[in-house]
């Protein structure tokens, strides 16, 4: 038995932890209407959900953070979408991308994809400018 | 407050070495470069807003409300028309690019507290937030935790910010899930009497507008624990 | 488009099903409040989000309301107090005149 000291330590596990008979969706043969309504569940619409409490963090914006935030305000500003494309392309990601990204990376991952979607980048030109900034970063670090 | 899950470490800024390149700054500027060579956006686009978003922070809605609480007239125009009663304290909704900001919009609300109404804000679907007048939002804001959280089971939140509310009080939450932004003003509080509108803007910090915390008279905007 | 709704009148949040994206939270689906605000003309973020965002491109205006609705209405065993409320705003496609058996135990 954990001592009262050690509640702090355990409370986030609890609370995670899921009976081992839970089995992972993996491109199951049928499923039932509700797990299919759970499933079709717009996934920022997150209010009155159950959590538990947690800190509240402050944080510093980074400078890439900020970068990311204003490029896609400027994709905004001068047309190539809207926020609420930018919205529903993060809820496209799937629950995974979606709460386990940090906040600015799923800004820069829907920027990225919905570019291409729109057909005013490549895949390729994409996948070619990200490794040229990596080596440029890479070399000046 | 115990530091010990894993979510916890990774909320934390990451410690960057020279040697690790963050994989997100790599998209970032990649996108940025594709953006501009298409001609997306400009430099000079990016190198405006990004002034405009280092320019913005709580300031502006401190101002707001200190004005309120001093100039009854100004109270009225800053509750009629927000976004409009803003350009009295030099912001303006429509910068930086002249038709307001793709994600702030231009509907501005500013919700008086009363002794029976206490607001507060959340966005549970994303995280809108006022910036034009309250700079970015703060990390908890935007955590799915605070988003699930708020609108159902509000008292407890505020508990968790130090706030308590006895059950006369209508703690009245309002869900930002469209184009407005709203704002709280809280209460002027007992022993103000006579302040400037410099000594009151700086008693109203940010906490205090989204509607987590409630002013001090006795506290300053740097000294104030309910940034913690 | 006409304004349907004035401000006090009692509306319910339709439950209809929704695919792919939608900014009326599903915690409203079938709950009755108060409009107590008119809110602009707005393209409706269901057109928005897929790029319809201008009459142009098939963006559909809508009269947008601010709906307050009691806690103790929204949440089975609220935690809160009885005055609680939480006000959102809504596209006037989604609210029709309440439904008299959803205002039970409600002034």
């Amino acid at each position: 038995m954990s001592s009262p000291q050690n509640f702090d330590e355990i409370e986030y596990r609890v609370g995670n932890l899921a009976p081992v008979l839970r089995k992972p969706l993996d491109s199951p043969y049928e499923i039932s209407n509700q797990l299919f309504a759970a499933l079709r569940q717009v996934l920022h619409d997150v209010g009155g959900q159950p959590d538990l409490p947690q800190p509240y963090l402050e944080k510093v914006e980074e400078q890439w953070e900020m970068n990311t935030y204003v490029t896609c305000e400027c994709l905004g500003w001068r047309g190539a979408w809207n926020s609420e494309e930018r919205r529903r392309a993060e809820n496209d990601l799937g629950a995974t991308l979606y709460f386990g990204l940090p906040y600015y990376a799923r800004w820069a991952t829907v920027a990225a994809k919905v570019l291409i979607n729109k057909g005013l980048i490549t895949p390729d030109e994409l996948s070619a400018k990200i490794d040229q900034v990596r080596a440029r970063l890479e070399k000046s670090a | 407050m115990s530091q010990t899950h894993e979510h916890d470490h990774e909320a934390h800024a990451p410690i960057q070495s020279a040697s690790q390149i963050s994989e997100f700054e790599v998209l970032e500027m990649a996108v940025r470069e594709l953006a501009i060579e298409k001609g997306l956006f400009s430099a000079e686009d990016h190198r405006r807003f990004s002034e405009w978003a280092e320019s913005i922070g709580p300031s502006g809605g401190s101002k707001l409300v200190a004005r309120a609480w001093v100039d009854p007239a100004f109270k009225e125009r800053l509750l009629a028309d927000g976004t409009e009663a803003c350009k009295e304290v030099g912001i303006d909704w429509l910068d930086p690019t002249g038709t307001g900001t793709p994600s702030d919009y231009t509907y501005f609300y500013v919700l008086e507290n009363t002794p029976q109404v206490h607001n507060v804000i959340v966005c549970t679907l994303c995280s809108c937030y006022p910036r034009p007048v309250l700079g970015m939002s703060p990390d908890w804001y935007r955590t799915p935790h605070y988003r699930r959280r708020l609108v159902r089971w509000p008292r407890e939140v505020l508990a968790e910010f130090g706030l308590h509310l006895g059950p006369d009080v209508e703690v009245r939450v309002h869900d930002s899930n469209q184009k407005s932004r709203f704002m709280v003003m809280p209460m002027r509080p007992e022993g103000t009497e006579g302040w400037t509108e410099e000594q009151l803007a700086a008693i109203v910090t940010r906490d205090t507008m989204i509607g987590v915390a409630l002013p001090k008279a006795d506290w300053t905007a740097t000294s104030s624990p309910s940034a913690g | 488009m006409n304004r349907r709704f004035q401000i006090g009148d009692r509306v319910t949040v339709k439950n209809a099903t929704t695919m792919f994206h939608t900014r009326t939270q599903a915690f409203t689906r079938g709950k009755s409040g108060v409009i107590v605000e008119h809110r602009p003309d707005w393209v409706i973020p269901e057109d928005e989000a897929w790029g319809r965002d201008t009459p142009e491109r098939g963006g559909r205006d809508e009269p947008f309301y601010v709906v307050r609705f009691k806690q103790k209405d929204l949440w089975p065993n609220y935690t809160g107090f009885d005055v609680d409320t939480l006000e959102t705003e809504v596209a006037q496609r989604w609210l029709e005149p309440a439904k008299e058996d959803q205002q039970e135990g409600t002034p």
